[in-house]
């Protein structure tokens, strides 16, 4: 079983990638099992043509651990993809990092934790420890940097760097960095410079995906873009990504970038 | 960001902010307080003074409860299961209840403050605790001290003194205060209130109304000084040590409640005289050090006691006991100077 999570800045498009990827590892023919780690729930909502699935959270909450079970929390998307959302707590009230630890451990309670691969699409950036989970206790193994070319997105990636090169330090640990996913915003060099970036902390660009109508055009019809449109280009871009995340055999422990070094590279590669 | 002392500079002042807290709200009679936190932190504070209790010939448990935070809690928010705990609470038909923090409840942010300002029919009062925060057990002490504070409106009045922070968890908490009162009495002083140790909420109200106030030891300072802004009222810093100390006690406190001292100091210089007289068959032994340094405020009055006694002081000397805080007036040398006579004739 292959366990994968992407991490990257709030808005980059993780949730998108995520759902896109999924759908294109379930048309392999692969059981996919897609975990949103993020409280606003809208990791699976386009596998799930729209709807929004209760959370394990708001379950939790309402009922108490004791009484919910798998059959509540684990709903079936597009292709047989299984859909899992972990929630949160009310923006501003208790501790949604503990909230993701209990979400795991309430998952691995229920075996749940199953497939050929499980995706974990988390929360923007490593904010604590609750929302390293996945890559601090072995939940995920590979772990992919999403971001475009903006500098507080490379910044949100190079954190998540160091998070990762401080978890490995760990004798237990299996977290390693697997790739890059470059999320255009289509600016001039951006490619250049994500791949850039992605060989600098020891990794490499595993996809380019580049800004696309097709998204929001799928978004709109409540689809991914590999259920709406599967002749695009974009999906095209996604079903490359889903076989090269297969393929991939590159684990490295990455080299987090001095703050200097980044806004320099970003300088450089950046048509100003 | 937490300024907690370095651990180099804590000794034994280290400890918890809510034990320390505890210490004081629960000696306010009829009072319940409401620990916010796991189960745990309320369990280890009431094992603590119930047994320090026991052992002072008390009676009876600390009225400690809990708002038993459990996981639901810290990932949901814990102000509902405060409600719940303080619903329980009134209907035991406290006088009061104080609401202290803990250290998880302060991670997770939860407004204690916003739930207490609640009607519930009593007075719910928070009390910050999050030892976390840089906060040792002194500084729940104080803490507790200065929000208590806030329950009474200055008032008025001559030849009144509060004696403000007694160690309420140390042995000789008792005997220390009749020493300080007997001080203040032979000034024609009385005390006020003692805030706080064994009071209820009405005393706490007459607090405004003291001349001045006497702090346990300098550590309540915090609290003297908030005294100070709220009514206006002097202190001194601490209580009574060693043969000197007692004396210049006597003359702050006679300064600061504009009373005569001079026939008080000629009677406990006397008094004195008359202690040290009855240990004169010490003269000539010697007492060890034992490990005191001579930085510590204890070392100064051995050092006077041991010289006005004409004793000995060197590492070949007899190991004495010797306390922890420094002895309270002259008849706190005179429970010293019993304890040294039982081991030197051991």
């Amino acid at each position: 079983m292959k366990q994968i999570a992407l991490y990257g800045k709030g808005g980059i498009g993780k949730s998108t990638t995520s759902a896109n990827l999924s759908a294109a590892l379930s048309l392999q023919g692969l059981d996919i099992l897609q975990i949103g780690c993020d409280p606003k729930r809208d990791s699976t909502r386009m596998l799930m043509h729209g709807s929004f699935i209760p959370t394990v959270m708001d379950l939790v909450r309402e009922r108490g651990d004791a009484e919910v079970f798998k059959k509540d929390v684990v709903y079936t998307g597009f292709n047989g993809v299984r859909c899992v959302e972990a929630g949160g707590p009310e923006p501003g009230v208790g501790c949604a990092g503990r909230g993701i630890i209990a979400t795991f451990q309430l998952l691995e309670k229920f075996g749940a934790l199953t497939g050929d691969v499980i995706v974990y699409d988390v929360l923007g950036d490593v904010v604590c420890g609750g929302f390293a989970m996945p890559m601090r206790e072995g939940y995920a193994q590979e772990i992919y940097l999403v971001t475009s070319g903006e500098l507080m997105s490379l910044y949100a990636a190079n954190n998540i760097c160091k998070a990762i090169r401080r978890l490995s330090q760990r004798s237990k640990s299996t977290c390693r960095l697997a790739g890059v996913i470059c999320n255009a915003k289509n600016m001039p060099g951006e490619e250049d410079l994500v791949a850039e970036f992605a060989r600098r902390v020891n990794s490499s660009l595993v996809q380019y995906i580049p800004r696309d109508r097709a998204v929001q055009i799928a978004e709109i019809h409540k689809q991914t873009v590999i259920e709406y449109d599967p002749a695009s280009e974009q999906a095209q871009r996604y079903r490359t990504l889903a076989s090269r995340v297969m393929e991939n055999t590159t684990f490295t422990i990455p080299i987090p970038l001095e703050i200097d070094e980044l806004e320099a590279l970003a300088l450089e590669y950046l048509q100003i | 960001m937490s300024l907690k002392p370095l651990p180099l500079n804590t000794s034994r002042f280290e400890g918890c902010t809510l034990t320390g807290a505890l210490s004081v709200t629960t000696s306010v009679r009829n009072s319940i307080s409401v620990v916010h936190g796991p189960r745990g932190c309320a369990h280890h504070n009431f094992s603590l003074l119930h047994a320090t209790s026991l052992e002072h010939d008390g009676i009876g448990a600390p009225a400690i409860q809990s708002s038993g935070l459990l996981e639901k809690e810290i990932i949901f928010g814990g102000e509902a299961a405060l409600e719940q705990a303080l619903s329980h609470a009134v209907s035991l038909s406290p006088s009061c209840i104080f609401v202290l923090s803990t250290c998880i409840a302060e991670t997770i942010g939860d407004d204690a403050g916003a739930v207490c300002r609640k009607d519930w029919g009593v007075p719910v009062i928070p009390v910050p605790t999050g030892g976390f925060l840089g906060g040792v057990f002194e500084k729940g002490v104080n803490n507790a001290l200065c929000t208590l504070s806030d329950m009474a409106e200055p008032r008025s009045s001559e030849g009144t003194v509060n004696i403000i922070g007694e160690k309420n968890l140390e042995f000789e908490v008792e005997e220390n205060f009749k020493e300080v009162s007997r001080l203040l009495s032979v000034l024609g002083l009385f005390v006020n209130t003692r805030f706080v140790h064994n009071i209820s909420d009405k005393d706490i109200a007459q607090i405004g109304r003291a001349s001045f106030n006497v702090l346990r030891d300098p550590g309540a300072c915090p609290v003297g000084d908030h005294l100070k802004v709220r009514f206006g009222t002097a202190y001194i810093p601490s209580f009574p040590a060693g043969l000197a100390g007692t004396i210049q006690f006597l003359e702050m406190a006679a300064a600061a409640g504009r009373v005569p001292f001079r026939s008080a100091v000629a009677d406990e210089i006397a008094l004195q005289e008359e202690v040290l007289n009855g240990f004169s068959d010490l003269a000539g032994s010697s007492i060890s050090p034992n490990g005191l340094k001579m930085t510590s405020p204890v070392y100064s009055i051995v050092r006077e006691v041991t010289s006005a006694l004409d004793m000995g002081f060197s590492d070949t000397g007899c190991h004495v006991p010797v306390p922890l805080d420094p002895p309270v007036g002259t008849a706190g040398i005179q429970r010293m100077l019993h304890r040294w006579r039982r081991a030197i004739h051991a």
